[in-house]
């Protein structure tokens, strides 16, 4: 079975759960057991050490088997996610950091010029960095060059449920990438998941879908299968599309046979 | 002095939408305009209500706001917390759960002034994870100096954007002056904070009208200032001290429609629902479009240690719930209630530009 690398962790799961939007903590917690994910983000600003009801990091790390990605998400600039990054691995204790950098409130679009610096430092720290970007080739390979662990390009917009708006640049990052591409953000259903991972993805980070399902420990399963089947299939070599008829009175008999 | 509106008050091109599902007559019903309410704000934000209280620092006022309880020609007793007062306040509150805290006061008199406004907002930072401010309108480097004190956010209400109206009502003191007023949110986020609160106190004018003024000024604010955070609060007018009657009555069907309408015109903005409102209309409208929420609050100075002080608040609280039953009320709808959803690292003026790339200093408090 091949694993997934990140700096010197593996992981089987290729799922990366989000932990925020569920309607309670312990229906999160049955989501990420479902899930079998093994790495799980978590954002700073919903550490609470004062309030253990309303704390999601502690409850987390008593999952057995789960490592933790502390995030940056309210971070509007390079210094901010910086100052977050750090923060969270005195208290987390993990190397992981997912660069979340949205300088509006509104729409969460990544901040590339910001992400791109803040990444740069954190690489240089020692952090296995894992930047949030828009979906741009030239970007994902800056910051492959800077030292980062993976890049997280986003299919669509945070909880817009668009799926792969951006497939045709997840499939430039993905062909060009030396290291893991995992997608985040956007993806809907599984169906969605399973082909980002066809395309070659190395994993996928799924929070909105799962959190807002119906049932989410059930959908979080369903992710889990979906990401399964797309991975193996991606490794097992997908059959060409071909719409090409070939034309009953060839094109180039005028060439002869083949010598 | 130019008193003509500003441009952007002028009829946008892309309101004719929010328009027609301000309208009870129109081909939205409520229960049509409830169902994509609702389905927006689940993608958006989720199964969560965030939530905050309010701190009042101080009820000296010298404004004649013809509805407010803190008007200056009124006997109310006034009273300013001291910084030791405000500890006392904030631990109490804190004990609630709360680590988000709205500080405010009424306009700029001596008693209580920008100097004491940012050493209070320092004071607040210095306890909470996330401290926002509704006080009176200040200049730009005024407001870079309280988000350099650790506000994050202001709220300021036009109350209503019908001009003639707003004369009448705000009888005399700097909240007179209406465009001075409508170009506060533009100075603090120029100013460096990060978010701005906006709102009109419903029953003031007519409510449908204000509704869409009050659109044109956020879609301004977002369109100038990218990075601006907005929020929307729908106050409707409480019994309070001085008995004011309100010209306009704002429904609860109204009031819920023009939330939706929101929620559905604006996607992304949060939207406020305070404790002027009854359990039942709070409990009803979460999950349907609202994203924050007050809590257990006091609109009385010093009400968080001294709750039977004897002094009457800015307005009546109407959800007097305890922070359990108000919280056990969302559980059961399914909605998480957050606290604490902010931290201390992203405290400071928005603009990248003046900011250090590498902060040297790690041990800030989470």
């Amino acid at each position: 079975m091949d694993s997934l690398h990140l700096g010197s962790y593996t992981f089987s799961s290729r799922l990366i759960l989000g932990t925020g939007k569920f309607s309670s903590s312990s229906v999160m917690l049955e989501a990420v057991k479902a899930s079998g994910s093994q790495l799980v983000t978590v954002a700073l600003r919903r550490f609470n050490r004062e309030q253990p009801e309303d704390d999601l990091f502690t409850p987390l790390s008593a999952i057995p088997g789960i490592t933790l990605m502390p995030n940056t998400s309210g971070a509007s600039t390079a210094a901010e996610a910086v100052r977050a990054a750090r923060i969270s691995r005195e208290l987390s204790g993990s190397p992981f950091i997912k660069v979340e950098i949205h300088p509006n409130p509104q729409h969460l679009m990544p901040d590339s010029i910001e992400t791109y610096e803040a990444s740069k430092i954190l690489a240089k720290e020692g952090f296995l960095v894992m930047p949030y970007i828009p979906a741009d080739p030239v970007l994902a390979k800056r910051l492959e060059e800077a030292g980062c662990a993976s890049v997280m390009p986003l299919g669509s917009a945070i909880g817009s449920g668009q799926g792969l708006a951006t497939a045709e640049m997840l499939r430039i990052i993905i062909r060009e990438s030396n290291i893991p591409v995992i997608v985040d953000a956007g993806l809907r259903s599984p169906s969605e998941a399973a082909l980002a991972m066809e395309m070659g993805c190395g994993a996928v980070l799924v929070n909105s879908a799962v959190a807002v399902a119906g049932d989410p420990p059930a959908m979080a399963e369903a992710f889990a299968e979906a990401v399964a089947a797309g991975h193996k299939a991606c490794r097992a070599g997908i059959m060409d599309k071909s719409g090409m008829a070939v034309a009953t009175s060839p094109l180039t008999a005028f060439l002869g046979p083949a010598s | 002095m130019n008193t003509l509106l500003p441009e952007w008050l002028n009829p946008a091109a892309d309101e004719a939408r929010i328009r027609e599902m301000l309208s009870p007559d129109s081909r939205w019903t409520l229960e049509h305009l409830a169902a994509q309410s609702r389905a927006i704000t689940l993608r958006r934000f989720g199964r969560t209500m965030t939530l905050y209280a309010p701190l009042y620092l101080s009820n000296h006022c010298s404004s004649g706001c013809a509805y407010c309880g803190f008007a200056s020609d009124r006997t109310t007793p006034r009273r300013r917390l001291e910084q030791e007062e405000i500890r006392k306040e904030l631990a109490a509150m804190k004990r609630l759960g709360i680590s988000d805290v709205l500080l405010l006061t009424g306009e700029r008199t001596k008693a209580a002034d920008f100097d004491y406004l940012r050493t209070s907002v320092a004071t607040a930072a210095a306890d909470m994870q996330r401290v926002t401010v509704e006080a009176f309108p200040m200049s730009v480097a005024e407001y870079r100096e309280l988000a350099e004190a650790g506000c994050t956010g202001i709220t300021i209400y036009q109350e209503t954007y019908d001009r003639a109206r707003y004369g009448e009502l705000h009888r005399w003191g700097p909240k007179k002056e209406f465009l001075e007023r409508l170009d506060t949110p533009s100075r603090a986020l120029e100013g460096g904070i990060k978010t701005a609160g906006l709102g009109v106190l419903l029953g003031l004018a007519d409510p449908q009208e204000d509704a869409i003024m009050l659109y044109r000024h956020l879609r301004h604010l977002g369109k100038t200032y990218w990075r601006a955070g907005l929020s929307v609060s729908f106050p409707r007018i409480r019994p309070q001290t001085g008995s004011y009657q309100p010209p306009f009555t704002v429904s609860d069907h109204l009031l819920a429609r023009m939330i939706f309408a929101f929620r559905i015109a604006l996607p992304d903005v949060e939207l406020v629902l305070s404790t002027r409102e009854s359990p039942a209309f709070r409990d009803g409208m979460a999950g349907l479009g609202i994203t924050r929420m007050s809590i257990a609050s006091r609109t009385t100075v010093g009400g968080y240690t001294d709750p039977e002080s004897g002094d009457q608040g800015q307005f009546d609280i109407f959800d007097d719930r305890s922070v359990e039953a108000f919280c056990k009320a969302l559980r059961e709808k399914n909605i998480e209630p957050v606290f604490k959803n902010w931290a201390h690292a992203y405290n400071g003026p928005s603009s990248p530009e003046t900011d250090e790339r590498a902060p040297e200093n790690v041990n800030t408090w989470n």
